[in-house]
């Protein structure tokens, strides 16, 4: 396996920082070669310098990319943390719809929700369950599901639906997951019905979120936590841009905005936090 | 040390005995039963990390149906199927329907025994990964907890700061008054 020298530790970590905001310092050298070691050798790279060199020439950015995906941390479950998806269905799925038909009654509800760090879907997915649980019959409402993140292979993932049984077993009871999905040899696929309802692209969280728009709801569940302190700074403060004035964001649970973003403030509902604008 | 359960479904009894034999000699836990309407029973009363079935066997329940009726059972018992060279594209039909793999007539023990150390070190990877995940979970909702009572008491805090803050540096009022407009705040709390 290739070795990696410190001077070569900080230039990619530096590298990693400027294409995704992912902040990795020297205690890291485990994960970096660990991850980065297969790519580089596929390069036919001989040192970490090499390799780093070679990905900032490649105009194509596959490297970039590869680099992306090797190193952002895809650890994520079906109603991962029960917490928020409770939140979700019991208090603010009901006041958001409530406020939102007695503003027009005539319209149809519209409810647009964002997973800021989609990762492979799973949380936006379980988002749609819980919501055609909770409504039954869609139809009266205008659904938007967004997922984002910044790895392509998450989200080309999470936008087939398809998952392993190692992703799936966890977290997912037996009645949901026959009820929406669908199993084809050692692959779960999610019901076309499900699937109509999400959207999953591209985007890095550290550039600027132009065209969009404005959502109800926001989850950034665990992902700031691998950016400095000024990034999840300016991170929340964009986030809270893009919320309605009596949106709903959800962070993670043992995240906090304490010293981070006094526009929030957080609320707690039975065992879970969440946070309005003041 | 083989700790897997298996069972074994054949509806012919030399190849049952054959596999009880070779099984329990590497040291699994072996049970076995005659047809698959036995073989379902079975799966009813006790739980087994490994099925291997024929295909092929008389009454209403064959291979297929009993695949599906272990997994339906537990998701996570692994099937192989035993199929006749003839007839495997009926066992790559089981595998599209969650059978981990197949094995063709005759079985080659030492390629079964290999199959069934495969599954058992992916078994024990996944039990390792979960027992992991609990920790994690464990550790992050206790985190959690003490996380949010401090977010909500700081809260709180800052809110009642600027409180003050508005009170005592309120222009309008002489400083004795705000001193005791101030403490009356605090007292009220």
């Amino acid at each position: 396996m290739l070795k990696i020298s410190t001077e070569e530790i900080k230039l990619i970590t530096k590298y990693i920082y400027e294409i995704s905001g992912i902040h990795l310092d020297e205690s890291k050298k485990y994960l970096l070669e660990t991850r980065l070691n297969v790519l580089a050798e596929e390069q036919g790279c001989f040192s970490y310098q090499d390799f780093c060199k070679k990905a900032k020439a490649d105009a194509t950015k596959v490297i970039e990319r590869k680099i992306i995906d090797a190193i952002s941390t895809n650890e994520t479950l079906f109603f991962r943390d029960t917490g928020p998806f409770e939140l979700l269905r019991h208090k603010i799925f009901p006041e958001l719809i409530d406020a939102r038909s007695s503003k027009s009654p005539h319209l149809k509800t519209s409810l647009k929700v964002w997973s800021a760090a989609s990762s492979t879907g799973q949380e936006l997915y379980s988002v749609a369950i819980v919501l055609q649980e909770l409504l039954g019959d869609l139809s009266k409402y205008t659904i938007k599901l967004s997922g984002t993140d910044i790895s392509d292979a998450a989200v080309s993932q999470a936008s087939s639906g398809k998952y392993n049984k190692f992703e799936i077993e966890r977290g997912l009871a037996r009645d949901k997951l026959t009820k929406y999905f669908t199993m084809n040899g050692q692959t779960w696929k999610v019901n076309d019905q499900l699937r109509s309802m999400v959207n999953f692209r591209k985007l890095n969280l550290m550039l600027p979120f132009t065209g969009l728009g404005k959502f109800d709801i926001v989850l950034c569940r665990n992902v700031a936590i691998y950016f400095t302190l000024e990034d999840r700074k300016k991170l929340f403060n964009k986030i809270a841009d893009v919320l309605e004035p009596d949106g709903y964001l959800i962070i993670g649970s043992t995240e906090s905005l304490t010293g981070i973003c006094p526009r929030f403030i957080p609320k707690r509902h039975l065992r879970s936090i969440f946070y309005q604008l003041q | 040390m083989n700790t897997m359960t298996i069972l074994i479904a054949d509806d012919d009894p030399v190849i049952r005995k054959l596999f009880e034999k070779r099984l329990e000699k590497e040291g699994y836990n072996v049970t076995v039963a005659a047809d698959g309407t036995e073989a379902a029973g079975l799966l009813d009363t006790m739980p087994f990390d490994v099925v291997i079935t024929d295909l092929v066997m008389p009454g209403e329940i064959g291979g297929i149906e009993l695949l599906n009726i272990a997994k339906e059972k537990n998701i996570e018992i692994e099937v192989i199927v035993i199929t006749a060279h003839s007839s495997v594209d009926t066992a790559v039909d089981a595998m599209k329907k969650g059978a981990v793999d197949y094995l063709e007539k005759p079985v080659n023990f030492d390629e079964l025994f290999l199959r069934l150390e495969k599954i058992s070190e992916v078994k024990a990877l996944m039990k390792s990964a979960g027992d992991l995940r609990e920790a994690m979970d464990v550790t992050e909702s206790s985190a959690a907890q003490t996380i949010q009572d401090l977010e909500i008491i700081n809260s709180h805090l800052l809110m009642q700061l600027e409180k003050l803050e508005e009170i005592l540096s309120n222009s309008h009022q002489d400083e004795y008054s705000r001193i005791e407009q101030a403490l009356q705040f605090l007292e009220s709390r």
